[in-house]
């Protein structure tokens, strides 16, 4: 019987220390590029907080954002190639895994997450981590200002959906849905914005590429701004699952270390559109 | 047999040890508090911040990240020695982090520890040049030091990097006033009130002082008239906060707040005071009027910083719990004005001018609606009514 016993126990250890072998079948949407078209919009508000001073006319190149925050499926195949690329080293393998959240059981733990959670956003990823995906499938992350854009359009918007304070996101107010939990992506019809993005307030805070900076938008470039050339903290948009729906406003800035995990950051994807003559 | 015994050997040998699955354990911990520490730090509890942070580092101590924000929270409550500590400590971990570096200097600024201060924002413009927060602390600190021509120099860029600071143009007044030269420093402190917010009191004293030493009395006995207004107001607010701090139930305490936060301009902290007010006013039993008087400032505070959706409620409260309240339904009705329902809004600034007929501002507002809606006539008529009721108001008594 102690035999049997060791028997079993060596081969559940032996699952365990090589990993296990999951099969993500995400039932996932289709995460879709939406084209935003080149121009001059308005970034910034005049009546909130004092780092989202001054308004100001920013005009950008056409770009592509995607649709949807990027799942846990989406993210799983990033992951999963890392696992079986022969030339990474354990550690390296290691570096991109998302942050496990056992308390959390609306979040769970990597890689179970990714088969029992496929198209709720992937969280939990630092913003190095975002960025080794987003080059990983040949994109990038959105500057700060191709988020508002994408977000708020050519109008000023409070909401990407218009300025109603109504429960068109998954934040911390109450009957909105989700009580204080994650929703997958793209449950709220009603909250897209201008161009057809989802989810841009609220459910997780999206990581963009900029450095964050209390005075950047005195001295920004008209152009295609790219945020400052050194910083601290990276910027974050959109507001979460946790924030109150003020927090979640086109133009709100927030900022965190790039290399914090957490269950409320997520991310999105950019892409240059190419010039057209 | 004997292969499969090596098999069994070589499988023993891949077992997680159990000080892994411990670590697994204690990681998980570290990540429920540090969650627990987000949640805490959004919902502006610094003491639940601050057990969550220390509980995280107590297990994983070597997250400068960590440490910086809870550094920036002990900072927040006043517990300097325990910020630097702290802020030494992620420092250690990363040394070139500008924000640790410039949280680091301002805790030794508020600790009177200029040479320190002053070192260490130095690292910060070396390494972020355009680091606006920097350059006005490091002015300061010159302030401090008495080298006011290296105050001048450093503060002017620091207000060409962020040229509306009030806070850089009330230092660089300091500065010339120190230099002796009475215009530039006249200069700077006008604008360092004309960019500041209302409670701003130093620049006054300064420019009080310079208008003094340039010789003209009259001006600056008005700035100092001022500046000690601001000065009461800022003891009343100190005063107020204390009271609810000893006493988180002390309805005067939180009234009194709230008033001073609101003649502030302090919107965004006025709204959870007045929430307070209705929540500890409602347990007390509190006159309705004051009740009404809460909801009524809390409309108020949403209306200010243009949330009208939010503010409808408290004004309806407020109207229902005192009927005969003239300027309740006045704020109702901007509110509905705001919200684009102006046929609610008509109805209510008429229910305001029935109660009070003589205030000027109740048919300013009507007048502004029919206009709105093309009824140019009953525009025309209540502005007339605005005009005499104002220059009624004018008249000495």
């Amino acid at each position: 019987m102690f035999y049997l016993r060791l028997f079993l126990f060596t081969c559940l250890s032996f699952l365990f220390s090589v990993g296990v072998v999951i099969n993500v079948t995400a039932n996932k949407k289709e995460n879709q590029m939406i084209l935003v078209s080149a121009g001059t919009f308005t970034m910034g508000s005049t009546i909130r907080a004092a780092d989202e001073k001054p308004v100001h006319k920013v005009y950008l190149d056409a770009y592509y954002i995607s649709k949807f925050e990027v799942t846990n499926a989406e993210y799983y195949e990033f992951w999963n190639s890392l696992q079986n690329d022969p030339r990474e080293s354990a550690k390296d393998r290691k570096k991109h895994t998302p942050e496990n959240f056992t308390h959390l059981l609306h979040i769970g733990n990597w890689p179970e997450r990714a088969t029992e959670f496929p198209d709720y956003p992937v969280v939990g990823v630092s913003w190095h981590d975002a960025k080794a995906y987003a080059e990983w499938k040949g994109m990038r992350l959105p500057t700060e200002a191709e988020w508002e854009k994408a977000a708020r359009g050519y109008t000023d918007r409070i909401w990407p959906w218009g300025n109603a304070m109504t429960s068109n996101a998954n934040t911390s107010e109450k009957n909105d849905g989700y009580e204080n939990k994650i929703a997958p992506v793209g449950s709220y019809p009603d909250g897209k914005s201008f161009y057809g993005a989802m989810d841009m307030a609220g459910n997780v805070w999206e990581w963009t590429a900029d450095w964050y900076s209390d005075v950047y938008y005195i001295h920004s470039p008209k152009q295609n701004p790219e945020g400052p050339a050194v910083g601290s903290w990276r910027v974050l948009r959109g507001g979460s699952w946790i924030d109150k729906l003020t927090r979640c406003s086109t133009t709100f800035r927030f900022y965190l270390y790039p290399s914090l995990k957490t269950s409320f950051v997520g991310f999105r994807l950019a892409k240059t559109a190419e010039k057209t003559d | 047999m004997r292969n499969c015994l090596i098999i069994l050997v070589i499988l023993l040998f891949s077992l997680p040890i159990p000080d892994l699955i411990a670590e697994k354990n204690k990681h998980a911990e570290y990540v429920k508090h540090v969650e627990q520490g987000f949640l805490h730090l959004f919902q502006g509890n610094n003491q639940g911040t601050i057990d969550a942070f220390e509980s995280a580092l107590a297990i994983e101590p070597e997250h400068y990240e960590i440490l910086h924000y809870l550094g920036m929270i002990y900072a927040d409550d006043s517990s300097w020695n325990k910020a630097v500590e702290v802020y030494q400590r992620s420092i250690n971990i990363k040394p070139d982090n500008i924000e640790v570096l410039y949280s680091l200097a301002v805790v030794h600024f508020k600790l009177n520890q200029w040479n320190d201060a002053e070192k260490h924002l130095k690292q910060v413009i070396t390494l972020s040049p355009q680091h606006a927060r920097g350059h006005e602390v490091l002015g300061k600190v010159y302030v401090k030091l008495r080298q006011y021509t290296a105050a001048v120099e450093i503060l002017k860029k620091s207000i060409k990097l962020k040229p509306n600071s009030a806070g850089n143009y009330n230092e660089l007044g300091n500065a010339y006033l120190n230099l002796k030269n009475y215009p530039d420093a006249i200069d700077n402190f006008t604008k360092a009130i004309k960019y500041g917010s209302p409670d701003f009191a130093d620049p006054h004293f300064g420019l009080g002082t310079a208008y003094l030493r340039s010789g003209n009395r009259e001006k600056s006995k008005q700035e100092m008239e001022i500046y000690k207004n601001l000065q009461k107001q800022a003891a009343d607010h100190e005063r107020f906060t204390r009271l609810t701090r000893v006493d988180p139930n002390n309805l005067e305490g939180w009234t009194g707040l709230a008033r001073v936060l609101m003649h502030q301009k302090k919107y965004n902290r006025a709204i959870p005071t007045f929430q307070k007010c209705i929540e500890i006013g409602n347990s007390q039993n509190a006159p309705a009027g004051a009740i009404a008087s809460y909801y009524h400032g809390l409309s108020q505070a949403f209306i200010n910083i243009r949330y009208p959706k939010l503010a409808l409620e408290p004004a309806q409260k407020a109207v229902q719990l005192m009927p005969k309240q003239d300027i309740f339904y006045n704020t109702l009705g901007s509110v509905y004005a705001m919200l684009g329902d102006v046929q609610n809004a008509i109805a209510v600034f008429q229910r305001a001018v029935d109660l009070n007929e003589e205030h000027p501002i109740y048919h300013l507002n009507l007048s502004k609606l029919y206009k709105s809606i093309g009824n140019h006539k009953l525009g025309n008529e209540h502005y007339q009514a605005y005009e005499y009721f104002l220059s009624q108001q004018k008249k000495p008594k």
